[in-house]
């Protein structure tokens, strides 16, 4: 999630909302964006709807993979990232600077 | 006699380590599993909750069709790296 701070700048101005999800409660999310910083929405999909409908749930750990999906403006997917490769988000600035430039 | 047993569960103990360690290998390099949703499907709608510091604010992705790119980024825990 701070890799996706530093970067803010960039998205936003690339047309880009950036939107945290794990299954933590509301309450845990905002503790845990109030200290690392994070501005941007940590929503929480409390028991997990949204992860089993996105096909990431991990039964073993009771809790999503690390995946990141950047979803254009008609909401289809554009990129992933999956596992240890959603930690460094760079793939996904990249793509949304290619965009703005192409537009 | 009883440097034999010795030798005998070092023995047992040898092979049964030869038999599991591939085994516990493979699980290491068990491949990923597949994602459901690939590059150019629709994402699924949905409506979540955050707090925002005094409120539960509601944010559904559809807020965001024909207005801006959105990048939903899941992660495992709250106060976990990355």
């Amino acid at each position: 999630m701070k890799a996706f701070q530093q970067n803010l700048k960039k998205l936003e101005a690339a047309d880009t909302q950036v939107l945290g999800v794990s299954m933590d409660s509301p309450f845990a999310n905002k503790a845990f964006a109030d200290q690392i910083g994070v501005t941007f929405p940590l929503l929480s999909d409390w028991g997990g709807d949204v992860t089993r409908q996105y096909g990431i749930y991990v039964d073993k750990y009771k809790a999503p993979r690390r995946v990141n999906f950047l979803i254009g403006k008609d909401g289809k997917i554009l990129e992933e990232q999956i596992d240890r490769d959603a930690i460094d988000p760079k793939k996904i600035v990249d793509a949304c600077e290619r965009k703005k430039l192409s537009r | 006699m009883k440097r034999k047993s010795v030798s005998t569960i070092l023995g047992v103990w040898l092979l049964t380590a030869a038999i599991l360690c591939p085994e516990i290998k493979a699980q290491g390099n068990k491949p990923e599993p597949p994602m459901k949703l690939k590059v150019g499907d629709v994402a699924p709608d949905f409506k979540l909750q955050y707090f925002d510091g005094s409120d539960e604010k509601e944010v559904s992705l559809s807020q965001y069709r024909g207005k801006s790119n959105v990048v939903l980024a899941f992660y495992i825990f709250a106060f976990t790296g990355g």
